[in-house]
């Protein structure tokens, strides 16, 4: 007799919609007026975290969460360096507790989003787990956890959990439309200062830079066959100050060769803001070391 | 040949009640007509995802999911509307230049050829839109100096037209920090 045994396909069914059922109150539906709605989960008490790409201008919004109840929300703080916006809500529930997720290559995930009457659910592996990146916006994100799966806008900002039920992260569009999970450790890191100063300070010198090869005369001076040349110089930033020039190549900075935007990234963090820094160029065929001061980047 | 008529009939597909009368606004102007969707229009404005292949061609604004002639930014102008709608109709591509398109990515993408400082100096004297003669005079190169190095940008970036070049080597590499 076989009567007593699931049919696996509909046991994995089952248990989709019994991990669907418990994550459903963590779903946030969040609408802004003239907007279409947008994802956004409920991340702790009275604080609801979304995409911050898909907020542009937006002060204030109405939240709907998954159980149905809705509460008027305001902006907490953006930080566009990790795409991760913060609204505060008033007298929502305390969400259950999630543990962080571990991703690995080829696991399972389940992607939340909003929906008109509920929540939508995406299902796919996890196509592929990277070291830390820097963003566009010269933010850190933890690792870089691409998604097997497409999605809309609409849904991006929904929690992302692994078949453990565990909190991988929240969702969001990258390049060309795939699916990135901002990772729960990179939004617990800015959550704090977003709530308490409604931003996240982050070093900056004010250089536009772009890869180069350093040309062969001047290899054997800078040491190195890559640099980054300085195409435009923020009008009084630290880099202008420091006597930095458009046209210069940029081949150390803090002593650490460079080749690729990154490498600076990577020394400007937060704790750089106020700190001296050397930066070795290339200028005329001669190195040039100068000192810069990191200051914050201004928001915007 | 049927050219694409002044006035379009226009449809809507919409998330929901708000944002269609978002869009209604939208459509008038930019000075069409809005019809039904079972009234065979044109072509259809829409914020949503769209199931099946749109029968008519459709503008999309903002990230919505599915193949869709036209996408405009968030926040369009009427006047993109309409260049938007009239150039679907036309069985042509529209793609704007909306940063959220972009998506949420990586300071700099890997993978792109890395120039010398001459090459983007020809390719800033391209993005100005200098003429090969007047790129060399800046440069103090020959033309025939600046020809080679366009020569070598093309082949290196896979480019087949100035303005692609300057987007792939230039304006897709640099990063402000």
């Amino acid at each position: 007799m076989t009567d007593n045994v699931r049919d696996p396909l509909e046991a994995l069914s089952d248990a989709l919609v019994e991990r669907v059922r418990r994550a459903q109150p963590l779903v946030a539906r969040i609408e802004v007026e003239g907007r279409s709605m947008r994802s956004g989960t409920l991340w702790r008490k009275d604080v609801v975290v979304a995409a911050e790409q898909a907020f542009a201008r937006v002060e204030e919004a109405k939240v709907v969460l998954g159980d149905g109840s809705s509460f008027a929300a305001h902006l907490a703080g953006r930080d566009p360096g990790t795409n991760v916006i913060a609204f505060r809500l008033d007298g929502a529930p305390e969400p259950a507790p999630l543990a962080a997720g571990e991703p690995h290559p080829g696991a399972l995930a389940l992607a939340f989003g909003a929906d008109a009457a509920s929540v939508s659910v995406r299902l796919g592996v996890i196509h592929s787990v990277g070291p830390a990146w820097h963003s566009r916006a010269g933010g850190r994100i933890d690792r870089r956890i691409v998604l097997d799966m497409t999605m809309g806008g609409r849904e991006e900002g929904g929690a992302v959990l692994d078949a453990g039920g565990n909190l991988l992260g929240i969702s969001t569009l990258g390049p060309r439309r795939r699916v990135l999970v901002i990772p729960t450790t990179t939004v617990e890191g800015v959550l704090e200062p977003l709530l308490s100063t409604g931003r996240v300070e982050r070093g900056w010198l004010g250089l536009a830079l772009q890869p180069v090869l350093v040309p062969e005369a001047m290899q054997a001076e800078a040491d190195k066959s890559r640099g980054l040349m300085i195409m435009g110089v923020a009008k009084d930033g630290p880099a202008a100050q420091a006597g930095v020039l458009a046209g210069d190549i940029l081949v150390t900075i803090g002593g650490e060769g460079v080749s690729r935007p990154a490498n600076v990234a990577q020394r400007l963090g937060p704790e750089a803001i106020g700190q001296p820094i050397e930066l070795r160029l290339l200028r005329a065929g001669k190195i040039l070391s100068l000192m810069a001061t990191v200051a914050a980047r201004p928001s915007g | 040949m049927s050219c694409v008529p002044s006035r379009l009939r226009v449809a809507i597909v919409a998330s929901d009640s708000q944002a269609r009368s978002r869009l209604a606004v939208l459509v008038a102007r930019s000075g069409h007509e809005l019809v039904e969707l079972a009234a065979s229009p044109d072509a259809i404005l829409t914020d949503d995802f769209i199931n099946s292949s749109p029968p008519v061609p459709a503008v999309a604004i903002g990230a919505v999911e599915g193949d869709i002639a036209g996408r405009l930014p968030a926040d369009p102008t009427a006047r993109q509307i309409d260049a938007a709608l009239r150039a679907v109709v036309a069985g042509l591509t529209v793609r704007g230049p909306n940063p959220q398109e972009r998506g949420f990515g990586p300071l700099a993408e890997d993978g792109w050829p890395v120039l010398t400082p001459r090459e983007i100096e020809v390719l800033a004297a391209l993005r100005d839109g200098l003429s090969n003669k007047a790129a060399a005079r800046r440069l103090a190169i020959s033309p025939h100096t600046v020809k080679f190095h366009i020569e070598s940008l093309f082949k290196k970036l896979g480019a087949t037209s100035r303005a692609e070049a300057v987007v792939k080597g230039l304006k897709r590499q640099i990063v402000e920090i």
